[in-house]
């Protein structure tokens, strides 16, 4: 028969089991010891452990050590290894952390060696490259100012080339409409004189808008206009031009002539041709060819007056009176008139101008039966031919 | 139970010389503890001015964490100094050397990833430079032979 004292020892065994089994159990890690086994899986681990064998082998014996503690319950032991398994372990990875980054500084130097040498080769090459484009820039803009300045300036000749060229045909123009003007051309061809004043005029219009080739153009035409107009003004002015000095000469002569002493003066017109008649009396006593004493300076001022127009051809007519025979009276008037001829070349006239002539008792010019009017017939006629 | 009888004064004197050896023995152990504690202190000491010598060192602050873990372990040896455990200060301080220690090689090892960033840094930018300027003479070439044909290009 079972106790009652041994039922509750077998009721109390499993609690007690329990309680046993408890406090054999391993205890939770320490944080030191997880924090530890964390590092230990850091990826670069046996690299570490190759570069730094006796640091990380110190960190193992402090971890095993750490990790036995733990097993055997003793936690703060634990925690202390763990911590200086940690330390080591941490120690020999920041060693290892400045090895690596020694090597990768001389490498680094290395690298920045050839990248510098690089860079001081294309610092060297850019720098040539870019002096050649720099002065080839330059080149070229030098040639493009210089063609650009030659350009102008040959546009800039040309254009004043063109404008001294406008000028000289403007100047020849004018000049050719000057001389249309001085043969009245406006008068004796008013058409052409009239388009050469108007191209000018176009043209001067055209120079100020700087069209040279036109105003050229146009100016040749004014010039060629005018000088039409010269060429066939100039025979009607010139004509006209001599009829007036003819007739201002003309003029001047009997002005001249009629201011003679003991002369008389008459005009006469016989169809075209104008005479200008001097008569001069009592040269000759009766039926003498000779002139009478003292009369030779009579004709100093017709000889005078001769020479002082010598375009004139002079006729030099003796006439008489009707008392003897005809014949004998135009021998005789002929042989006075001679006589003239003679005193006048002997004073200085050329005698290539002289005509002589005697008409005797043919051409009266006072009633031939007074004496006042044979003395007017009886006498010498210088006379002035002209148109 | 045997009496044994002895002589008071014989007693007395071995008694007195024991007192007296204690009080030797007490005296010369607290002497030792005292330059003991000396000792640690001096240690403390020694490892405090130094974590301020590696702060000053740390300036990247790359060991902030474990300088600051250095300083609650000398904090933890002098407490354990003043309660007169030099064992356990003296454990606590061997752990102090070797965070120091592992603090210098920390900082070491940060400076000289500082410089291989720096080279690196400069590498970079001289590689980059050298592209450029490779770029840069290309282009040039480009221009010049430009320039050199008949006319030359703009």
């Amino acid at each position: 028969m079972k106790t009652p004292s041994r039922s509750v020892r077998w009721l109390a065994a499993p609690p007690a089991l329990l309680m046993w089994l408890g406090a054999c159990a391993t205890p939770p890690k320490p944080t030191a010891l997880v924090s530890y086994e964390d590092l230990k899986r850091d990826p670069n681990m046996e690299d570490t452990r190759r570069r730094f064998p006796d640091l990380v082998g110190a960190s193992d014996q402090y971890g095993d050590r750490a990790t036995k503690e733990w097993q055997s319950n003793n936690l703060e032991d634990s925690t202390k290894a763990a911590l200086l398994a940690e330390i080591k372990l941490k120690t020999a990875l920041a060693r290892d952390a400045q090895e690596q980054a020694k090597a990768r500084l001389q490498a680094l130097t290395t690298e920045q060696a050839k990248a510098d040498e690089t860079l001081s080769m294309v610092d060297k090459d850019l720098a040539a490259i870019t002096e050649q484009v720099r002065l080839l820039d330059s080149n070229k803009k030098l040639s493009e100012q210089l063609a650009h300045d030659q350009q102008r300036a040959t546009a800039e000749r040309e254009k004043l080339s063109a404008q001294l060229a406008t000028e000289e045909k403007r100047a020849a123009a004018q000049l050719s409409l000057r001389t249309a003007d001085t043969v009245d051309a406006n008068k004796y061809d008013p058409a052409d004189y009239g388009a050469a004043t108007s191209m000018l005029a176009k043209a001067d219009a055209e120079i100020k808008q700087g069209n040279w080739a036109a105003a050229q153009a146009s100016l040749d035409v004014a010039k060629q206009r005018a000088d039409h107009a010269t060429e066939v003004s100039k025979p009607s002015y010139e004509q006209a031009e001599q009829a007036q000095q003819n007739r201002a000469r003309d003029e001047a002569l009997k002005r001249d002539a009629t201011s003679l002493p003991g002369v008389t003066v008459r005009p006469e017109q016989k169809g075209e041709l104008q005479r200008l008649i001097i008569a001069v009396q009592d040269l000759f006593t009766r039926n003498q060819t000779a002139l009478a004493p003292g009369k030779d300076g009579a004709l100093d001022p017709i000889a005078q007056l001769v020479n002082k127009y010598p375009s004139y051809p002079v006729q030099i007519v003796g006439h008489t009176d009707n008392r003897g025979k005809v014949g004998e009276l135009i021998a005789l008037s002929q042989a006075r008139a001679q006589a003239v001829f003679s005193a006048l070349v002997a004073k200085g006239v050329d005698a290539k101008r002289l005509m002589v002539s005697g008409q005797g008792p043919n051409e009266p010019v006072a009633d031939n039966r007074s004496p006042a009017g044979r003395a007017k017939n009886s006498r010498v006629e210088i006379i002035f031919l002209y148109h | 139970m045997t009496l044994t009888y002895r002589r008071p004064m014989t007693s007395l004197r071995v008694a007195a010389a024991a007192l007296a050896l204690l009080l030797v023995t007490g005296a010369a152990r607290s002497r030792a503890w005292a330059d003991e504690e000396d000792d640690i202190q001096r240690q403390i000491d020694v490892q405090k001015s130094g974590v301020a010598d590696l702060e000053h060192l740390d300036r990247q602050h790359a060991a902030t964490s474990e300088i600051q873990r250095l300083r609650d372990w000398l904090g933890q040896a002098w407490d354990l100094r003043n309660k007169h455990e030099p064992d356990d200060a003296r454990e606590v301080l061997e752990r102090c050397v070797a965070q120091a220690e592992l603090v210098r090689q920390v900082i070491t090892a940060a400076q000289l990833k500082t410089q291989v960033a720096d080279r690196e840094a400069k590498l970079n930018s001289t590689k980059s430079e050298t592209e450029k300027k490779k770029k840069a003479l290309l282009d040039a070439q480009v221009r010049k032979r430009a320039l050199e044909q008949p006319g030359g290009a703009q």
